[in-house]
């Protein structure tokens, strides 16, 4: 195989002097997230991959439009410190990002801060560690942090979305390091989020591509509805895309306990959904007023000023899941808008090695 | 030490943009807005600024949103119909 110096790459492989600063090293050539990583060894590499094939094009990635094979994710998982049972949740997000529906050319490329966040679902949450409890979105786990983190490499190398070039983000964001969750559907009153929109499979992963978490707190309800008037509190505010973008979706991560004080009182998630979607509401001449350029349904466009107008235009686009542990906290994760969230079953058995369109 | 790249092949490189005519006399000008704030303002007074310096016609207008790809049907007018368009992206 063909080897290059790093300061002239354009092979596979490179040479990096034993003594560099790997970190440094990257950064000249625009690689890296400015934390330090792992060295994709080519022994690293083929272990991540466990002898599974490498070379299909899996996705192609916007706005580089660079091609994502099994090799290249696990160049990255390494990088990320993965392990190779994350490999395979890192693929099926990857496969996520390039369906046409998140369109994730403008994910990368907004001034927005989105970034999309990964949720592992099912029984790989529970074999390759993911966790969903308590502190779920914060430090600690090594699932989530790592493969949260290989997604955004996977974005700014292969996609090319790097600050200022591939990503116009105004402000960025800290979701942009890492966001990965898993659904805590031990502690959840419902079936698993993926089964709500028809994935049926062991385990499955959903991409949203939205804001950081907002905080909801309650800690004196014991009915549902006060609960969620202040769900709806977080999601009725003209302080997001939501508010001008009638498709985007509201990713709503009940704590446990909330959960468990809706489902006691014989609310099902789609009552609770339905709920918020009657609740979270501002007056239309309200939102008109803030944004002379909105991607409404006609219907919402045509609401007297005195209506009160949802801040998004069907109950199906507030998803519910139970997210973390011991607490009444709860969160509402806002949409950058012009997206819709991904669900997507992960690869029984071993590796295959067939392209997916993307 | 080996290590191996982390960015992976592009075999769809994106598309270079038509090179620029000499001269503007006569050409047909398409505004290309993306709906963002004052996008309509700052192309149109563009297209005005244009028009009367090189004697160029401002055929067309069309929108966009800023979050997706132009509309293939619109890309299609345009190209059929103007010379030079007039666009921007982001804020």
């Amino acid at each position: 195989m063909h080897v290059d110096k790093l300061d002239e790459p354009t092979s596979v492989l490179l040479q990096v002097d034993d003594g560099a600063d790997l970190v440094d090293a990257l950064a000249q050539h625009g690689w890296g997230d400015g934390l330090p990583v792992v060295a994709p060894t080519p022994e690293r590499v083929d272990a991540m991959l466990a002898g599974n094939p490498g070379d299909a094009v899996i996705a192609v990635l916007p706005p580089r439009f660079g091609e994502a094979t099994r090799r290249t994710l696990a160049v990255n998982a390494v990088m990320a410190g993965c392990l190779p049972v994350h490999l395979p949740v890192l693929e099926a997000a990857v496969r996520a990002l390039a369906r046409p529906e998140l369109n994730l050319r403008g994910v990368n490329a907004t001034t927005h801060c989105v970034a999309p966040l990964l949720i592992v679902h099912g029984e790989v949450a529970r074999t390759a560690g993911y966790h969903g409890g308590r502190g779920a979105f914060g430090p600690g786990n090594r699932a989530n942090a790592a493969t949260g983190r290989a997604l955004r490499l996977v974005l700014l190398h292969v996609a090319g979305a790097t600050i200022g070039d591939g990503d116009a983000s105004t402000q960025g964001g800290p979701a942009k390091y890492g966001y990965c969750v898993a659904e805590n559907v031990d502690a959840s009153p419902w079936p698993a989020y993926p089964t709500t929109i028809g994935v049926d499979t062991a385990s499955a992963v959903t991409v949203h591509c939205g804001e950081a978490p907002h905080n909801v707190h309650d800690m004196e309800s014991d009915d549902p509805a006060r609960i969620l008037d202040k769900v709806a509190s977080a999601m009725a505010t003209t302080a997001q895309n939501n508010a001008c973008i009638s498709q985007g979706e509201y990713l709503v991560a009940l704590c446990p306990e909330h959960a468990a004080t809706c489902a006691d009182a014989g609310w099902s998630r789609r009552d609770v959904a339905s709920y918020l979607f009657q609740k979270a509401r501002l007056p239309a001449a309200e939102l008109k007023r803030a944004f002379a350029l909105r991607a409404w349904e006609p219907w919402m466009e045509r609401l007297g000023d005195h209506d009160p107008a949802p801040m998004t235009a069907h109950p199906d686009n507030i998803r519910i899941l139970v997210v973390g542990g011991p607490g009444k906290h709860s969160s509402v994760i806002p949409s950058w808008g012009m997206t819709r969230s991904v669900t997507l079953p992960l690869a029984d058995g071993p590796l295959g090695n067939e392209p997916t369109p993307c | 030490m080996l290590i191996h790249r982390p960015d992976g092949a592009v075999t769809t490189p994106p598309a270079d943009l038509s090179a620029s005519p000499a001269v503007l006399s006569g050409k047909r000008i398409g505004l290309l807005d993306n709906r963002k704030p004052n996008a309509d303002v700052l192309l149109g007074r563009l297209a005005e600024r244009i028009v009367e310096r090189t004697g160029a016609t401002l055929v067309r207008t069309e929108t966009k949103n800023a979050a997706i790809p132009c509309d293939d049907q619109v890309l299609g007018l345009l190209a059929e119909e103007v010379d030079v368009i007039l666009t921007g992206t982001a804020d």
